[in-house]
């Protein structure tokens, strides 16, 4: 059975540094796995051997039993339409100006795109572990409520306002007599909009009964993956990790990514000697000062979230190749695979 | 940055409204309070701050901006309409937009600071008259979207500050925003924040000290503000706010920071 580990949290954490890293780490103790990323750095993305970005997974020249894709949600959005939908009205969705504009802008749909496209990965049986970089809209917490938001889209809330309870066929959908409250809407937004989302919505309804049990497969893989929440001590990531919480979504681990040693808080004896004795302790002053501030930001977390929190050091040089992934879990023995269950 | 900004303003005797666009994710506890609502308070002497909450801009949208009838059922509307927002790429970003936008027209204000949502999703706001006007042949949401899209164009009336810190991913993605932003509104300043200043002692001298953590903190150092000095090439000039060590609360940091924003703009 595919093994699912899910790394998440805001931008610029080092959510997908992490995930790579994992990656390699399942890679050498042997399992088969697949890192899914969304957007990776370039450098990152040649440590991943992703010269060539697409949907399909690249196996890493370099490292037996790595390989890796990007979650490319737009091209994603095609597959979904002719997945879910009969193919005339895949075809007309597809080059309908508001898919487009859905596939390509509504959070929900782009996270819920790249969630089916892990579905496929993990369903397929090629892999023994799948490591998921998670899109990181909303600080990532949108990935788990797209499938909800989904079905909401598709399960027809909005079409049933549009046309009325009973849904007529595609010719008669649109009919503002005896609906006061649709007719001043439409005069508000003036032209056709309001029916030309009307039969947008009416043709992405027949992908209802694929989505709906799509939907709830992917909150079952969700449900049972190891969830990582990566943050820094730094209030915006820290703000966007609790929001994980207050959801309602628990993490296996909270990781403090960008963590200072401990020591550089406790009195060091100054350096007395050498032209530079001033700068370094004036420098080992100010990073005991960013020591403290971390330690403060973590305990403050955890004395509102009951998860355990593991702490990966702050590397001057962000890897560039598989030695450089290698090094991001060396200082991290606390981020185990065993703890990933992996 | 936006309090910074916000509170530079102040400083120079404006009217000040700050906005946070998307959700209060921090910019009330720079500005001294615990939450924001959708009505503006006054937070410090000169400004004041509000956050939008779509339901209520969409409310006002429609009453204020579209000039619904005041008659008019505009319960089931509303509901329907954000259901619309949901679906629609394009109603919820003018929606939200649209109130900055309606407040920076307001003479209550002297200068209206938006702190807006990531790279990721503001080309999509900032799109968002256009995309309405493409959708919308006729009617007043399509006039109030060309005035919108005038307005933000107009660099007498509305500029963009670009905020990033010199680490790859952030410069990358701020020099693929450069152009798409151009579009639609004038960027007046790319602002480079978290900038480490040199460390002032050489790679061979770090290499001859002991092992200890005045050597540890030196090359954490050194090796940074190295990768910084890098991506920082590859920006546009602009101000530098440097890395603010050690400083805890959120008002310590927007003082901070409006300090030196106040020597650099």
């Amino acid at each position: 059975m595919t093994r699912t580990v899910l790394v998440t949290g805001g931008g610029g954490v080092g959510k997908t540094t992490i995930a790579a890293a994992l990656g390699v780490a399942a890679a050498q103790a042997g399992h088969t796995t697949l890192v899914l990323t969304v957007d990776p750095a370039r450098r990152l993305a040649t440590a991943l051997g992703l010269d060539q970005l697409g949907n399909h997974p690249e196996p890493n020249p370099k490292l037996k039993g790595l390989s890796a894709a990007m979650l490319d949600s737009a091209a994603s959005w095609d597959a979904i339409a002719f997945r879910h939908a009969p193919g005339e009205i895949a075809e007309r969705l597809v080059t309908n100006p508001l898919f487009e504009a859905v596939a390509t802008r509504f959070p929900s749909g782009q996270a819920y795109a790249a969630a089916e496209e892990m579905a496929v990965h993990l369903e397929s049986g090629q892999w023994d572990v799948v490591v998921v970089d998670t899109p990181p809209a909303s600080g990532g917490i949108e990935f788990f409520s797209a499938p909800r938001r989904m079905r909401e889209l598709v399960g027809g809330r909005l079409l049933r306002w549009l046309t009325g309870a009973g849904l007529p066929g595609r010719r008669g959908l649109f009919n503002l007599a005896g609906r006061p409250a649709l007719r001043l809407a439409d005069a508000l937004l003036g032209g056709p909009l309001l029916e030309q989302v009307a039969e947008f919505l009416f043709d992405l309804r027949t992908t209802y009964d694929g989505i709906s049990a799509k939907a709830g497969v992917i909150e079952q893989h969700f449900d049972e993956a190891a969830t990582l929440v990566v943050t820094t001590a730094d209030p915006g990531p820290l703000r966007e990790a609790l929001r994980f919480h207050e959801v309602g979504i628990e993490p296996s681990l909270v990781v403090f990514n960008r963590a200072l040693p401990r020591e550089w808080a406790s009195i060091a004896e100054p350096l007395e000697d050498g032209r530079a004795a001033t700068a370094l302790n004036d420098n080992l002053a100010r990073w005991a000062l960013e020591v403290r501030r971390q330690e403060d930001s973590r305990a403050d977390f955890s004395g509102r979230v009951g998860t355990p929190i593991v702490t990966i050091p702050w590397l001057a040089d962000a890897p560039v190749d598989l030695d450089g992934l290698r090094a991001v879990l060396s200082g991290a023995p606390t981020l185990t695979l065993d703890r990933l269950g992996i | 940055m936006t309090a910074g900004l916000a509170i530079v303003a102040a400083r120079r005797g404006m009217s000040v409204l700050a906005i946070s666009m998307t959700e209060d994710l921090g910019l009330g506890t720079h500005l001294g309070v615990d939450r924001l609502g959708y009505a503006a308070q006054e937070v410090r002497p000169g400004i004041h701050a509000l956050t939008i909450d779509r339901s209520h801009a969409l409310d006002e949208y429609i009453r204020l901006q579209l000039h619904a009838p005041r008659i008019a059922p505009l319960g089931p509307v509303a509901r329907g309409l954000n259901a619309l927002a949901d679906t629609v790429p394009g109603i919820r970003d003018i929606i939200t937009i649209g109130k900055a936008l309606f407040e920076a027209r307001s003479d209550r204000w002297d200068v209206v600071i938006a702190d807006a949502p990531p790279l990721g999703q503001v080309t999509s706001y900032l799109r968002a008259p256009t995309t309405i006007a493409g959708l919308v042949p006729v009617g007043r949401v399509r006039d109030q979207a060309l005035l919108y899209r005038d307005q933000l164009a107009d660099p007498q009336l509305s500029s963009l500050a670009l905020v990033t810190t010199p680490e790859e991913l952030p410069v990358v993605e701020s020099l693929e925003s450069i152009d798409p932003i151009s579009e639609s509104i004038q960027i007046a300043d790319l602002i480079t924040n978290r900038s480490l200043s040199p460390l002032g002692v050489s790679g061979k001298t770090l290499a001859e000290l002991p092992a200890g953590p005045h050597r540890d903190a030196g090359l954490l150092h050194r090796g940074l503000h190295d990768a910084q000095r890098r991506w920082r090439t590859e920006l546009p000039d602009g101000p530098e706010i440097p890395y603010l060590f050690g400083v805890h609360t959120p008002g310590e940091v927007a003082a901070r920071i409006a300090d030196h924003l106040g020597t650099e703009l």
